[in-house]
């Protein structure tokens, strides 16, 4: 053990010794590690968030189509759905969406119901009477408005609508909640001036999961004009949006990926004739072949992995800090009018095994295998060159 | 005679079957005498280096059989080689060998680096050896710091690191005026006391033509031509 520390030690400053090659190639490595990484940070934490929203949302969410466009929905039609077997709670929606050109960004705006059970308040209180209102975080930061203050919304009339911040609120998911402003029932069917008797749609719980298909059927088949969106198709439709996103950026940096794992592969293989000649010293004064291959796996390690963690690092400073400022724009898509948002820290373990066994097993074998070569010839042989 | 080395018809062909093969060493066999200082003489291309590298185990004969200590070393796999090499032999190379950017320091306790010699031990080691020659002072100086004469100390320092009982040199004067050559013969001869063997390649008389020398081994076209003092052929 004594003789590997001496080893590792001897890599290190031998690292020391090539500052330039090696700080060069870990600057690099570095930068690509924390692309990818950001990449892959960020999908996960839209893809967790999403889920974790999912999670509380009914079996199954219905709209009302007309003319291929989402319609308000009659509340009539809740009486003949609560007739279809295994069906449990039925619920009317109102919310909207509301751009705010003060701020050049959408809220949706939400009624105050049961739906809103799993959404905890960091200060205040939901709104009880008209004229109360309660915001997200997002939305409290892009207007920075604080609890009791006043927040005003602007109807087509271009008349403003005061109301008074009771309550900010937090979720472990910010999706769920920032760009949320919550009202009244009565007070958002009249912002939006919907008819007394539709709902912006109706949720609706099955008793049984199994049965939710043979619901949604059944729903379908005595309102053609309906859409039932059950929350399974949901999951697979975020899932494949983040994944189809990250594939492009993950394609767009593929020139940048190709040109790294050239460079990689030339500045460690290409053992230098200097490089060369000092294992065939080594050889001569009583190292053997294992220990000059530890020497360069130890090499090959520290750059690769020191690029590995500061590129993850940088990453995560990148996504969870800076709200990953540079991927936002693509990964996000329609989020220009939304507004801020900050990814929380979900990170998938196996992504990162999979980044690792990627980039740096790679760079450790380009970096031992040319070695190698050098390290079984005579060194005589090997300092002749 | 005690013979630490013989070699038996020991020739070496480099790149063989080629157009450029070269026949380096041939059919060359010699004893060199446990305790002596023997000098390979011989011009530039007469072999003298190749088979320095040979009987030192840093390359392998294309035939013949080479016996150190009284194993036969020529057909030993690499790593066994490697053994023989940390264990008998030190090696004074033309040109230092030195790596450039470690100390003086590093660069002596380079060979025990991958040995499971402790830390105390290694470093009495080397205050012993870098004192003996008058480098104490110059232990944390960079090797490209120093003068010729001084780089060769190390060098002598480095290759005395192992405890080898054989000490071989590939033209240590080389690159040093006649003061230097002296003071690298004073060493030489001081090391010898100790029991050393040594083994030097040269072409330098001022090597040669010392008469401490015990043997003298000539060289011309990869064959021995001559040999003086007690060494067989």
């Amino acid at each position: 053990m004594k003789g590997h520390n001496r080893i590792l030690e001897y890599a290190l400053s031998t690292l020391l010794r090539r500052k330039f090659k090696n700080f060069s190639v870990a600057a690099i490595f570095s930068i690509l590690i924390a692309i990818l990484s950001s990449i892959l940070f960020l999908t996960h934490a839209y893809k967790t968030e999403t889920l974790k929203l999912l999670d509380n949302s009914p079996e199954i969410v219905l709209q009302n189509m007309s003319g291929g466009r989402h319609e308000l929905i009659p509340i009539e039609y809740i009486k003949t759905i609560s007739a279809i077997p295994g069906v449990g709670n039925i619920t009317p929606r109102y919310w909207g969406y509301y751009y705010d050109s003060l701020t050049s960004a959408t809220y949706t705006l939400m009624a105050a119901d049961e739906n809103m059970r799993d959404v905890k308040l960091i200060e205040g209180r939901m709104p009880e009477s008209d004229g109360e209102c309660a915001i997200g975080k997002g939305v409290a930061a892009i207007r920075q408005a604080a609890l009791n203050e006043d927040f005003f919304l602007t109807l087509g009339t271009e008349q403003n609508v005061n109301l008074k911040i009771t309550g900010i609120f937090t979720t472990n998911s910010t999706i769920l909640t920032n760009d949320l402003v919550v009202l009244t029932k009565d007070n958002l069917i009249r912002f939006f001036n919907m008819p007394s008797n539709k709902a912006t749609d109706i949720t609706i719980e099955v008793n049984n999961p199994s049965e939710v298909t043979t619901v949604a059927r059944k729903i379908r088949r005595a309102y053609p004009d309906s859409r039932p969106i059950l929350r399974s198709e949901l999951i697979r439709t975020y899932d494949n949006i983040f994944n189809w996103r990250a594939g492009i950026v993950l394609t767009m940096f593929f020139g940048a990926i190709a040109a790294f794992m050239i460079f990689v592969w030339d500045k460690a293989s290409g053992i230098s004739a200097d490089e060369r000649q000092e294992i065939g010293i080594l050889k001569a004064i009583g190292w053997e072949t294992s220990d000059v291959l530890a020497l360069k796996f130890w090499e090959g390690a520290a750059v690769a992995l020191s690029s590995f963690f500061t590129g993850l690092i940088l990453a995560y400073v990148h996504v969870f800090y800076f709200n990953a400022a540079v991927l936002t724009p693509v990964l996000k898509g329609w989020s220009v009018l939304f507004p801020k948002f900050e990814p929380m820290p979900y990170i998938d373990i196996y992504q990162i095994f999979v980044l690792f066994f990627l980039t740096v097993v790679p760079y450790v074998a380009a970096s031992v295998v040319p070695s190698w070569k050098a390290a079984i010839s005579d060194p005589d042989s090997v300092m002749r060159g | 005679m005690d013979a630490v080395i013989t070699t038996a018809e020991v020739s070496k062909v480099f790149n063989m079957g080629l157009a450029d093969e070269v026949r380096a060493v041939t059919g060359v066999s010699i004893e060199i005498a446990r305790g002596g200082i023997t000098v390979l003489k011989g011009p530039s291309g007469s072999g003298k280096t190749t088979l320095l590298g040979l009987i030192g185990c840093m390359s392998r004969p294309t035939e013949g059989k080479i016996v150190v200590e009284g194993k036969d070393v020529a057909k030993l796999p690499e790593r066994f080689l490697t053994a023989v090499r940390r264990k008998t032999f030190g090696f004074i190379f033309q040109q230092f060998n030195l790596i450039r950017g470690l100390t003086v320091g590093e660069n002596v306790m380079l060979p025990l680096y991958p040995t499971e010699i402790q830390t105390g031990p290694m470093t009495q080691r080397l205050e012993g050896i870098l004192a003996k020659l008058e480098l104490t002072d110059k232990r944390g100086v960079k090797i490209q710091h120093l003068s010729g004469g001084q780089q060769q100390r190390v060098a002598i320092a480095r290759a005395l690191i192992n405890e080898p009982a054989i000490i071989l040199a590939d033209e240590p004067t080389a690159h040093l005026d006649t003061k230097l050559s002296e003071d690298f013969l004073h060493i030489i001869m001081a090391l010898n006391k100790d029991g050393k063997t040594i083994v030097i390649a040269t072409h330098d008389p001022l090597i040669y033509d010392k008469p401490y020398i015990d043997n003298i081994i000539e060289m011309r076209d990869g064959a021995v031509t001559a040999v003086k003092g007690g060494c067989a052929q």
